[in-house]
């Protein structure tokens, strides 16, 4: 019967009791020991596994013009990434996803697949904010936005080539963008985040750096001038059906590059399917030979031995002169004429007569000390120093070939700031890519005297009867000098391949700019540097002056023009008071009758 | 059956009601004559009561802590835990107040049929089509409304049964080993079935709470011995037989071996308990909620509780257990010493599950026991266990009611309750 059961007996309930509470009490222990005992090991594990520490990307300085209009600017962005498990583990998404950012699907396997061990991966960089905002909405697994920061070009193609550009890491990959780098470049700053298991922040704990943003750096381009230059030399390279061309201008007081544009040219901001070739800046990169450019240097030499003077007679004879087995031709037969002529018609034999007349140390000096043969300094990523060899190994072929500009290469951007020296009396100062503020040190190497008897003698070849008249400017004293260089091939010269160059300063009395038109190649039948380039010289210098305010200094030509014009009559103020509206009003017609003329002085050629 | 129960339910109304109005017998300044009450809390145990609803409460808020970001995960809405969380505790109170209204005397005349009831659910659940897996166990039936987890009322049926058999077989169980084997081998039984689900927790707590009752029972002592050798061996048997086990065995006892993989979540579990310190990191402010540890919200809900209110979250759950278990043998005794033997064994077993299923929940969430599929009593996320918890501790309140000592002044007044006491075996 159940009452005679005997009751549990007491020990028995102890012991249960007792194990259970030996069971709360362990508990209680480990409870103890994990949460504050062991709590070092666990929270570093538990930081190891949820703080990261996030990159605050920072803004990249900004690239302007000389007057502060951008050029290069950094905007925010987002990119989509994504944690590989988490978005494979979201199939069903998946063609939505890869329709949004314009990708393969299978594509995306692949990629997500060969990056498993990681929690970060790119999906696309930079999208535009609706798109991020799209991506946001679709709130796939795994996939998120990571704010950067995108390089944009406002000037474009305008200013590409000298700028450069930077990848998508933000870090720049050619030109100024490249070299100015650590100028340029923040510091990331870091905040140390607590993320969830998604990725996704939670909470920002301390710890936070603040990014430190890039300088900014102001160019010596003047954007007025690049977008002028950049214009007349694509419209010259198009007209006359040419591969390529470069124009470089430099301020000849301070040997800033106020403008400098090549073509082809590429949009900054769209590379996608273009080749590492478009992005050269050639007027940096590329060396020539210089041809007749390099004539008034030849000149100079031959002054300086004090051998010649301006007017000293050279007898050119029949246009042809035997030089070893080496003959050197003139176009024409211009008898016996002084160096000005040289100059002034481009004579091959001229030329070849004055280097051989004097030490082939002194013409290799002449050349050496303009800067030929070594890089300007500019610093810019990949400039060429050109090639300039020993005098001592020149024969006479040598000397005589080297005085009409062959047998040594420069880039456009020496040759300009080679004739920076001739216009600044003879002072040879660094070439700057980023704004002048200080007036730069400069140094003598050719005698002030010597500079301005060859810029004189430059500038009757823009006169009547130069071989570049289509270089002159209404109301200025330009001084320049062609070249029409046979290109170099394989075994030789080749006899339809030709460079159209035009090198020259203006204005003559006070000069200010330096500015070297080469045209690769062109195809359209003209040839000459001085119908080629000396017109887009002509043009981008006009403009130039006008832009940059610098006074005339031919009031009387104006003068004599307008006259002509039968508009002198109505103009009772002085010459200058108009100028601006005379120059834009007469330089049309004056082109278009330059255009007439040249062929006369085309017939005198040059070589 | 629910015939049955309503018949019950609907008889015991009548003993309340008859209860009701002679309660005021208790206190004299109250008019005889007052009206019956709807319904009538049970004088039970105040500390067993107040115990049980802190857990239960602050189960909830756990849970909504804990669930809040998995469900928007999930199912894009963040209170899709939390709601039904609240219905189930809200048909939880539900139970414990109908099971409060039941003489005790009923469970002991369905012991037999519940224990068989529940094998069929076991057998049930087993069926291809009709049981639901989840996460690669076997042990839910689709109700439609919810998935019933059908260890769970087992789990009570035993308890049950086994304070039942005890009573019936007493004299049986102190002195043969027969009387100690036959309920053994009929839970070795339904341990097999528990095992094809599989599901080696309820297992474990289910063999571990019946071998207690007997052991209170007055079972003699070396057969013990022998059983608990040959279930190390068993259990030894079943842990090298199975890969899945093997993992769970080898991600315990070095967790930081593998923590991305068999320690996962035991690793994650135990970061939670480091965060926590002493007051915790805040309600609400855990960080491995957060996707890190999985099951934070059912199995594991014990280490997001640490991770929150700290040591002193942890120790008083762990305190507010042990008071539970506690008044379950004090209540036990009690019943015990009044000559209510159904009801102390039921007390005992009930008390010796509920302190079981915490300390093992706990122990696997703080790494002391290898990982089991297993709920926090009152706490954890889940239909099932919520509402078989509720009646479990609503058994203990009635127990404590019926059997109150002599001199409570109540025993003598409710007819029903002397019904049940007297009822010849």
């Amino acid at each position: 019967m159940r009452m005679d059961a005997p009751l549990t007996q007491p020990l028995r309930i102890v012991l249960v009791l007792g194990a259970l509470g030996a069971l709360a009490l362990s508990l209680a222990w480990r409870a103890l020991d994990l949460q504050v005992l062991d709590k070092e090991f666990l929270q570093n594990q538990g930081d190891a596994r949820h703080l990261r520490e996030l990159a605050i990307p920072a803004n990249r300085g900004m690239i302007t013009d000389r007057n502060g209009e951008p050029l290069a600017v950094s905007t925010p962005v987002d990119s989509v990434w994504a944690n590989p498990r988490e978005l494979l583990a979201a199939r069903a998404q998946w063609p939505a996803l890869a329709r949004l950012l314009n990708i393969d699907a299978k594509g995306l396997e692949r990629h997500l697949l060969g990056r498993l061990d990681r929690e970060f991966v790119y999906l696309k960089r930079a999208v535009n904010p609706e798109l991020a905002q799209q991506v946001t909405a679709l709130a796939v697994p795994g996939v998120s936005l990571q704010r950067e920061y995108r390089r944009y070009y406002p000037a474009g193609e305008v200013v590409s080539h000298v700028i450069g550009f930077t990848n998508v890491d933000d870090i720049g990959q050619e030109g100024l963008e490249l070299a100015y780098e650590e100028w340029l470049r923040g510091r990331p700053g870091a905040k140390r985040v607590i993320k969830d298991r998604l990725g996704r922040m939670v909470e920002s704990v301390e710890g936070v750096t603040e990014p430190v943003p890039g300088k900014d750096l102001a160019l010596s381009i003047d954007r007025r001038l690049q977008y002028l230059a950049y214009r007349e030399l694509k419209a010259a390279i198009q007209a006359n059906g040419a591969r390529s061309g470069s124009l470089v201008m430099l301020d000849i007081a301070t040997g800033e590059v106020l403008a400098m544009v090549n073509q082809p040219s590429f949009n900054p901001n769209n590379r996608v399917k273009l080749r590492g070739d478009f992005f050269r800046n050639r007027a940096v990169t590329d060396v020539f030979e210089p041809g007749s450019t390099i004539k008034p240097f030849t000149a100079a030499a031959a002054l300086e031995s004090g051998k010649f003077r301006p007017t000293t007679m050279i007898d050119t004879e029949s246009g042809l002169f035997k030089v070893g087995r080496h003959t050197v031709r003139d176009v024409h037969k211009y008898g016996v004429i002084d160096v000005t002529t040289v100059i002034q018609k481009s004579s091959n034999v001229g030329a070849t007569k004055m280097a051989l007349a004097i030490e082939p140390q002194q013409l290799w000096s002449m050349f050496s000390r303009v800067g030929f043969g070594a890089a300007t300094g500019s610093r810019f990523p990949g400039e060429m120093p050109g090639a300039l060899s020993s005098y001592k190994r020149w024969g006479e072929i040598e000397r005589a070939t080297l005085s009409y500009g062959y047998g040594l290469s420069v880039t456009p951007l020496q040759l300009a700031h080679a004739y920076t020296v001739l216009a600044d009396h003879g002072r040879f100062k660094p070439v700057s890519f980023s704004r002048v503020t200080q007036p730069p040190r400069s140094e003598q190497v050719v005698k002030a005297e010597v500079a301005d008897q060859i810029l004189k003698m430059m500038e009757t070849v823009t006169g009547e009867g130069g071989t570049g008249m289509a270089a002159g400017v209404p109301g200025y004293r330009v001084a320049g000098k062609t070249g029409t260089v046979h290109k170099s091939q394989a075994g030789g010269y080749a006899d339809n391949r030709y460079l159209a160059l035009f090198a020259g300063v203006a204005p003559v009395s006070r000069p200010r700019l330096a500015m070297v038109v080469m045209i690769d190649e062109p195809k359209s039948g003209e040839y000459y540097g001085g119908l080629v380039a000396a017109p887009v010289f002509g043009k981008v210098m006009a403009g130039a002056l006008r832009l940059l305010d610098v006074a005339p200094d031919d009031v009387q030509s104006l003068r004599t023009q307008l006259v002509e014009a039968g508009v002198g009559k109505q103009n009772k103020g002085g010459a200058a008071g108009v100028m601006a509206q005379v120059v834009s009003s007469t330089s049309h017609t004056r082109q278009s009758n330059e255009t007439k003329s040249q062929p006369k002085s085309l017939g005198k050629g040059v070589l | 059956m629910i015939a049955r129960a309503m018949k019950l339910w609907g008889r015991d109304k009548n003993a309340e009601r008859s209860r009701a109005v002679v309660m005021p017998r208790g206190r004299p300044g109250q008019r005889p004559a007052a009206p019956p009450k709807a319904v009538v809390l049970p004088q039970g145990d105040p500390w067993l009561l107040g115990a049980a609803f802190i857990l239960l409460v602050l189960g909830l808020v756990m849970v909504s802590s804990a669930s809040l970001n998995i469900a928007e995960r999930q199912y894009g809405h963040p209170f899709y835990y939390v709601v039904r969380q609240l219905v189930f505790v809200i048909a939880g109170v539900i139970a414990a107040l109908l099971v409060m209204r039941t003489r005790l005397v009923h469970w002991e005349k369905a012991g037999g049929t519940l224990l068989l009831a529940g094998m069929v659910l076991l057998a049930l659940v087993l069926v291809p089509g009709i049981g639901k897996v989840i996460n690669g166990s076997q042990r839910w039936l689709p109700l439609g409304l919810f998935n019933l987890q059908a260890s769970e009322p087992v789990k009570l049926f035993v308890v049950v049964y086994m304070a039942g058999y005890l009573v019936r077989h007493g004299a049986e169980v102190r002195s043969s080993v027969v009387g100690f084997l036959k309920p053994i081998l009929l839970l070795v039984l339904i341990g097999l079935l528990l095992l094809l689900e599989p599901d080696l927790g309820a297992t474990v707590v289910m063999f571990a709470t019946a071998l207690g009752m007997l052991f209170l029972g007055g079972a003699r002592l070396w057969p013990f011995a022998v059983l608990l050798g040959l279930v190390a061996v068993a259990g030894a048997g079943l842990i090298y037989s199975s890969p899945y086990r093997m993992a769970r065995l080898t991600g315990f006892l070095d967790p930081w071996a593998d923590p991305f993989d068999t320690g996962f979540q035991l690793t994650q579990a135990l970061i939670a308990f480091g965060r926590g310190e002493w007051f915790g990191v805040g309600l609400g402010a855990s960080v491995q909620k957060l996707f890190y540890l999985p099951e934070a919200h059912t199995d594991f809900l014990f280490a997001v509780l640490a991770e929150e209110l700290g040591l002193l979250g942890s120790l008083a759950v762990i305190g507010l257990f042990a008071l539970i278990v506690a008044r379950a043998y004090v209540i036990g005794r009690t019943a015990e010493k009044g000559g209510h033997r159904f009801a102390a064994y039921l007390a005992y077993g009930l008390g010796l599950w509920i302190g079981l299923q915490a300390v093992i929940n706990i122990g696997v969430n703080m790494g002391m026991l290898p990982t089991k599929g297993l709920t926090l009593p009152l706490m954890s996320y889940g239909g099932s266990s919520i509402v078989v918890m509720c009646v479990a501790v609503a058994l203990l309140l009635r127990i404590a009611h019926e059997t109150r000592a002599p001199d409570s002044g109540f025993r003598a007044a409710s007819p029903g309750l002397r019904l049940a006491e007297g009822k010849p075996r």
